[in-house]
């Protein structure tokens, strides 16, 4: 798996191998903070838009990134290396995602953070890093139709959700998922296949202009 | 084949996971199909604005927050609070045992011979008033009974 090799700050992290991954996490296991430092601006971005997906409105998903890099640095002596770092992380963030929701009532979260607004009152402005490889099929999708397909997102159920952001939307492997959710590989195809069919039928309204 | 087989392909030919032969035969049964023509061109744009889904970066305030209660909760605490804690257990453990050893002190200065032989004069009056005896034996102790050889 290639890692990002660019940080939020835009700075670029020499982390492109897994055994360079495997050597940044010894180096924090030993303590070495500017190593726990480059994990951070290596996943911040991946795990808080994860999280944003799965809680819905920025403020949750920024406490609860805070909360993943808490628990990884307080249980990175314990990390055994078994699992990639990327892995443990999901599963980090997908727990605490799953307190969240417990902790929270349930209710539908009908107002969208892609029409949020930052700190200082302005609207919220999406930026496209070079996180990915760019899709030139990806530049013909409109505006609308992301709306539709992140509205789809967030009608999923938790379970439906987190496979769905974890494969399309997080590129990991059905393996991957399997052990950061700890299910059943043929469980991760399967709750795939309904979150995906659950998503193609608002995508397949919009297209016939039953709904925005 | 029906059409519920042929959907089922469409997320397996959009990854790329098809054999050249079974793309073929789909895209030939999608072009016959007007329904599945649709849930086609549904799945194509739904696996599309999926990967296409914008991404935000984490505010770097929230990186830097998060670096400063890391590095909160990874500073020893002062070493004085350790000594206190340490110090705390022998400082209670020699309060106990001089507790222990003034309760002592106070018990025996109480089980003094003296008072132990008043104690039981007293006693064996109390005895010696229940049997009757008080008014010809102005001293009763102890050693009256054996002296005496008074029994029941």
């Amino acid at each position: 798996m290639v890692l990002d090799t660019v940080s939020s700050t835009g700075r670029r992290i020499e982390v492109d191998t897994p055994s360079a991954e495997a050597r940044l996490v010894e180096r924090a296991q030993a303590q070495d903070e500017t190593a726990f430092e480059q994990i951070m601006n290596l996943y911040a971005d991946r795990l808080y838009n994860y999280l944003l997906r799965m809680v819905g409105n920025p403020a949750d998903a920024e406490d609860l990134l805070q909360e993943v890099f808490l628990r990884a640095y307080q249980g990175l002596p314990n990390f055994d290396g078994r699992a990639s770092l990327s892995t443990w992380l999901y599963r980090i963030a997908t727990n605490l995602c799953i307190d969240h929701q417990r902790r929270r009532a349930r209710r539908v979260q009908t107002v969208s953070y892609l029409a949020g607004e930052d700190e200082d009152g302005e609207p919220s402005e999406w930026e496209f890093p070079d996180l990915q490889t760019p899709d030139p099929m990806e530049s013909a999708l409109n505006r609308e139709l992301q709306q539709v397909v992140e509205q789809a997102i967030s009608l999923l159920s938790p379970k439906l959700r987190t496979v769905l952001l974890l494969y399309d939307v997080e590129n990991l492997s059905y393996e991957e998922i399997a052990r950061v959710l700890n299910i059943p590989i043929g469980t991760v195809k399967s709750r795939l296949n309904h979150a995906r069919g659950q998503i193609q039928k608002h995508v397949e309204a919009y297209l016939r202009g039953e709904s925005k | 084949m029906n059409c519920t087989r042929y959907a089922r392909w469409f997320w397996d030919d959009l990854e790329g996971r098809l054999s050249a032969a079974q793309a073929q035969e789909l895209r030939a049964h999608v072009q016959a199909c007007p329904r599945c023509q649709r849930q086609w061109e549904a799945a194509r744009a739904t696996y599309q604005a999926l990967r296409g889904l914008p991404r935000l970066r984490a505010p770097e305030r929230l990186i830097q927050q998060t670096r400063a209660r890391i590095r909160a909760a990874s500073t020893p605490k002062p070493v004085a609070a350790w000594w206190k804690r340490v110090a705390l257990a022998p400082a209670l453990g020699i309060l106990a045992a001089a507790a222990w050893w003034g309760w002592l002190a106070i018990n025996s200065a109480i089980m003094h011979p003296d008072t132990m032989a008043s104690q039981n004069t007293e006693n064996w009056v109390e005895l010696h008033e229940q049997l009757e005896l008080a008014d010809w034996s102005p001293t009763p102790t102890p050693r009256y009974f054996i002296t005496t050889g008074y029994t029941r």
